[in-house]
């Protein structure tokens, strides 16, 4: 909100400086966004006095006006038609520069000499009126500097206001507010009216017959008014404050809104069916004509204004376009009231509709001001628009309101603050807000808020009135003694060590979107019964891209492969950390932690000590067994039994542990590349989290190290391509009776040496026990089983001979 | 005689001294040692000496001759050592074999930072739903349905009872609900808002901090408060507490740091002001209390919470929020 401080001293004295002012507001909770200083730049536009006007010889539409600036005549050629001989008007000289930038030059129009720019309101940034020259009162000087003579010098604090201090969303508020922060008496305008002899009771009527939305309505009447322009002052502070000026009957209800806080509303009285108001509901269906020149269609909820035949505005919100103020307009009837906060907020967001006044009523305004509210605005209009008063107001009030009793105990006060402010000071604190304090005993007062503050209703926002007084930064610093709870961390430290092994291992980590496209599960060749199309679905997405919420990490890591090939920047390995979002049964959906990573371009880079080489399959298949090591998760298995969406189904692997699936792994598929624009083979991780917890090993257990020596021995056996290397390793481990220790694969050869169905896996067999030293005996007995099995259960040869050796 | 070889001898050493290079060495050894060197030069006058004389000379010229010889030797040999270091030198320079390092997101890093200043004040750390229940995004923390204080965050809806969580301080809710007092947490996760500019994305992070026991004060608010912004961004770092609104907090404050670009001056970042809001605070509001069943009479407790994106720019610079998400690995490595 944007607040005079012109407007502001007229309500209390202000000795602080703009700045100290804006300061002491902000840490009072009165944020001040911004403070701009009004006119400061037309302290060179001069006052001067039109001596003559001549057309210009050679331009129909220019003259050329002869003027007394109090010091000179100077020549100015303007195109302006209000002028006449003898007005005072503001000029300015070569050298200014106007608000908008202009600068001003002495030129030549047209062969005449111009040395100078008569202004309008607009150009001096007054206002927006752009009609004609200002022209000014004819009490000024020439020679006076504008911003002198017309008072124009001003600074307009922008405030932001938080949504329990309405009561701060007007001029008075705020001069409260500095009122209680400086110690200081606020001056409220005195009311004075002449009022004729007709009552108004005689003219108009009003009836609420819903008094839980309007709990009080007051009018006023005022006949034979002049509507026209509202004059410069008013119109100036109007617009300071964001409020574009109409007429001078509308601009009054504006400037009382803004001076007091109280939204009112100019009917033509005319314009009213009956001569009288009825405050209800609408009808459900009901099409009404809003001042904005739109229909709209109520609900039975709507709380209406309504004259004898209709209704004639939505209540709080806005005026209807039939009983608006027109130039014609002879009479006017001014409404103030006040609308149950709820009723209007649920018309107002309904309707999608907000005004300066339902702004103000669904919050809940001053119910104890709308009498004054609606005199300030009959004494303004019979001062600017002229006319007659009728006698009294309409005040329709049945259930006065009556300010709350809330108990504030000191010694409670001071245990939430940390403070040891005395009970005495506090109420002085309260006080100074214009609350109502009695002090009960020693430790406790009763204090009643005025009806302004509807934000205080209980002892905690007593509390807070006290700490905003008192001053934050003045409330002492101590630190409390927290007992730690016991706590079950097991998934952030999981979090952390895989991160920190992907750092590690060269992973770059992203964080995408976590809502997406539907389409993302077309890309995926989902099938119709997939999790990938359990969507979560946005009532009111930002767009169509982002209108779900991922059932997959996949979707985001190839777009950020596809924005960064797009970059040239081709090689990756990137891994993102979040959740999955599956929509279930339940209201809310399954939120699953998945980790997937994501290679692409090289495995390894070509560097001067080696040869480069392409990402594959077992890039990724190392990066998931060097996690599932760290993780103490021994003997998982990678099956190629069911193909995974998304995933090639000749290249992939679903990974089981003791009897869950923990996670896959693969190369991206042909069709999903294609979707997302992508060439470079693109192989993916994904690891699930919650299965994963229960089996890690969170304490490992220590193995006694090995006292006798181990032999190893190596062996080629050429098998079928379609047998696993994983079958070859546990027939060894079975046949091996626990003496073997570790197999390794050290070649696998597949070519001209061998039938082409066929491969020769190289394995090396380290046999060791814990008992003794083993005998060459007992390891070629043990050896030729181990063999004799393979040949037996795979149907596969010998290569070559086996190799001995032995290691320590 | 004598002295013109001693002379001799001292005279090749000299020179011997003042060269390095191989063909100067060699030329030097031709000039005194070689077939028609110096030395033999000097030797034919023997015969000219008296006989006894000639034994004793003959002798010091053969000693001479060899001094010269090894002489001559051992410079040429310590020549040939540093060319043979000269071939064999290993160029430090060459970039060494690295396992190339990965990077943690900046998010991540700053959250990270965060929750670690908490945890060692003995707060833990919780995570909790993202798609959440109207209710405890907004009922439970004194926001009904057609509450004002709605419109300070504007919502992705998922049905009229579900939506994005707006903020992480559902978690205050969730955890009290299963937890009697006392508690100390800190939550941090995404947040939703439909919003989409230079600085503002619809999904971004926030950390959310709760902590009720027997006599929490406003001042413990404080403290803990300050010496979070202490060790985030510096033990100098000046901070004010300012008075705000928010619906779960009674009293409530913003934190503000001093702008840390213009060091207070007023500049672009600080809109002026001087100063930087960083995170909003406040005593838990009694009617969340009342919402999950603790006594208010017996507990207080305090709340806070941070944008980390918002952090994370301040701390780097960075004045585009939507480049955290875009993911560019040329981003992404600079952390």
């Amino acid at each position: 909100m944007k607040v005079s401080l012109n407007w502001l001293k007229e309500f209390v004295d202000i000795d602080q400086t703009p700045t100290d002012l804006a300061e002491s507001l902000t840490m009072a909770g009165l944020e001040v966004e911004g403070l701009e200083h009004k006119a400061q730049n037309l302290n060179d536009v001069t006052v001067s006095r039109i001596l003559d006007i001549k057309p210009h010889p050679r331009a129909d539409r220019l003259s050329i006006c002869q003027l007394y600036t109090g010091k000179q005549e100077v020549s100015v050629v303007c195109g302006a038609k209000n002028i006449t001989k003898g007005d005072l008007v503001p000029l300015a000289l070569p050298g200014i520069t106007l608000p908008n930038g202009m600068l001003i030059k002495e030129t030549k129009i047209r062969d005449e000499i111009s040395q100078g720019m008569l202004l309008a309101e607009d150009e001096m940034g007054l206002t927006d009126d752009h009609t004609g020259i200002m022209i000014l009162p004819d009490d000024l000087i020439p020679g006076q500097t504008l911003s002198n003579a017309m008072d124009l010098e001003d600074w307009i604090l922008d405030v932001t206001l938080t949504p329990n201090r309405i009561d701060c969303a007007s001029i008075v508020g705020i001069a409260r507010e500095i009122g209680a922060l400086t110690k200081k008496k606020i001056t409220i305008p005195e009311i004075h009216i002449e009022e004729s002899d007709i009552l108004i009771e005689d003219l108009a009527q009003v009836d609420i017959l819903d008094t839980q939305g309007c709990p009080r309505y007051a009018a006023g009447l005022v006949d034979k008014v002049k509507i026209g322009p509202s004059p410069f002052w008013m119109r100036y502070r109007l617009h300071s404050c964001g409020i574009r000026p109409i007429n001078n009957v509308v601009d009054i209800t504006n400037y009382v809104l803004i001076e007091l806080g109280q939204p009112l509303h100019a009917f033509d009285y005319h314009r009213l069916g009956d001569r009288r108001i009825e405050v209800k509901r609408a009808e459900n269906g009901q099409a009404f004509a809003t001042l904005d020149d739109q229909t709209r269609y109520l609900d039975d909820q709507t709380l209406m204004i309504c004259d004898g035949k209709g209704p004639v505005a939505l209540a709080g919100i806005m005026g209807g376009l039939d009983s608006e103020i027109k130039e014609n307009t002879t009479t006017v009837l001014i409404e103030s009231a006040y609308f149950n906060p709820t009723v209007i907020r649920r018309s107002s967001k309904r309707l999608s509709l907000t005004t300066e006044a339902s702004y103000r009523f669904e919050r809940g305004i001053d119910i104890g001001g709308v009498d004054l509210a609606l005199k300030r605005s009959l004494m303004l209009i019979q001062q600017l628009a002229g006319g007659n008063i009728a006698r009294g107001i309409i005040d329709c009030y049945p259930e006065p309101w009556s300010p709350p009793k809330i108990i504030l105990r000191a010694n409670r006060a001071n245990e939430i603050l940390g403070t040891s402010i005395a009970t005495k000071q506090m109420a002085d604190y309260l006080s100074s807000l214009t609350m109502a304090v009695k002090v009960v005993d020693q430790n406790r007062m009763e204090v009643s808020p005025p009806s302004f503050r509807v934000d205080i209703t209980r002892e905690a926002d007593l509390v807070e009135e006290v700490a905003r007084l008192i001053g934050y930064n003045n409330i002492p610093v101590t630190l409390p003694a927290i007992r730690p709870a016991e706590e079950d961390v097991s998934e952030l430290v999981l979090r952390d060590r895989i991160k920190a092994m992907l750092v590690g291992m060269g992973f770059i980590e992203i964080i995408t979107y976590s809502f997406i496209s539907p389409k993302s599960a077309d890309l995926l060749i989902a099938g119709e019964k997939s999790n990938l199309r359990s969507f979560v679905k946005l009532l009111n997405p930002l767009s169509q891209d982002q209108s779900v919420m991922r059932t997959s990490l996949i979707p985001g890591l190839l777009s950020t492969v596809r924005l960064n090939s797009l970059r040239g920047q081709d090689d990756l390995r990137i891994f993102e950390w979040g959740k999955t979002y599956i929509k279930g049964e339940g209201e809310l959906p399954q939120e699953k932690q998945v980790l997937a990573a994501l290679i692409t371009g090289f495995g390894s880079r070509q560097e001067w000590y080696q040869e480069g080489r392409e990402a594959d399959f077992f890039d990724i298949k190392g990066v998931v067994e060097n996690i599932l090591e760290e993780l103490g998760i021994e003997g998982s298995e990678y099956k190629r039994n069911n193909p995974k969406e998304g995933l090639d189904p000749h290249e992939y692997a679903r990974i089981h542990f003791s009897g869950s699936e923990i996670g896959a792994i693969g190369r991206v598929s042909k069709e999903v590349m294609e979707g997302y624009g992508l060439e470079k083979s693109a192989f993916i991780l994904e690891l699930y989290i919650e299965p994963l917890l229960s089996l890690v090993a969170w304490e490992k257990k220590f193995t006694p190290l090995a006292k006798f020596p181990s032999v190893r021995r190596d062996i080629s056996v050429i098998i079928s391509c379609s047998t696993e290397t994983a079958m070859l390793v546990s027939i060894v481990k079975e046949m091996g009776k626990g003496l073997v220790e570790s197999v390794d694969i050290f070649d696998v050869y597949q070519g001209k040496q061998i039938a082409p169905q066929e491969k020769a896996l190289a394995l090396r067999i380290s046999y060791r026990s814990n008992k003794k030293t083993l005998t060459d005996d007992e390891i070629n007995k043990i050896h030729e089983e181990v063999i004799d099995e393979i040949r037996r259960q795979t149907g596969g040869r010998l290569r070559e001979g086996p190799k001995d050796g032995n290691s320590r | 005689m004598k002295d013109e070889l001693l002379e001799l001898k001292s005279r090749a050493l000299k020179e011997l001294e003042s060269v390095s290079e191989r063909p100067d060495i060699e030329e030097l050894r031709q000039r005194y040692l070689g077939r028609k060197g110096l030395l033999i030069l000097l030797l034919k006058k023997l015969v000219e000496l008296p006989k006894e004389e000639r034994p004793a000379i003959g002798k010091l010229a053969n000693q001479v001759k060899e001094d010269l010889i090894r002489k001559f030797q051992s410079v040429s040999d310590s020549l040939t050592t540093k060319d043979l270091e000269d071939v064999s030198v290993l160029d430090v320079t060459l970039p060494g074999r690295r396992i190339p390092l990965g990077h943690l997101h900046p998010i991540t890093k700053i959250t990270e930072e965060i929750c670690n200043i908490f945890v060692k004040l003995g707060f833990r750390v919780v995570q909790g739903p993202e798609v959440e229940l109207d209710y405890y995004n907004f009922e439970a923390l004194n926001m009904p349905k057609e509450h004002p204080a709605r419109d300070m965050q504007d919502t992705f809806y998922i049905s009229d009872n579900v939506v994005l969580r707006t903020h992480t301080s559902p978690m205050q809710i969730r955890i009290m609900e299963k937890t009697s007092p006392p508690v100390s947490i800190v939550a941090p996760g995404k947040v939703y808002r439909p919003d989409s500019d230079i600085s503002h994305t619809p999904m971004f992070h926030q950390v959310e901090g709760l902590l009720v026991d027997k006599g929490v004060s406003f001042g413990d608010l404080k403290g803990t408060l300050t010496t979070f912004v202490h060790q985030m961004f510096g033990p100098g770092i000046d901070l004010r507490f300012r008075p705000s609104f928010f619906p779960f907090t009674e009293p409530s404050a913003e934190v503000d740091i001093r702008c840390v670009v213009c060091q207070g001056k007023g500049c672009r970042v600080c809109s002026h002001t001087g100063w930087l809001e960083i995170l909003g605070s406040g005593m838990v509001d009694p009617e969340v209390f009342k919402i999950v069943g603790y006594d208010l009479e017996s507990v207080s407790g305090f709340a806070f919470g941070m944008g980390v994106e918002r952090i994370a720019m301040l701390k780097s610079g960075l004045d585009d929020i939507r480049l955290f998400f875009e993911n560019d690995i040329r981003f992404l490595q600079q952390f």
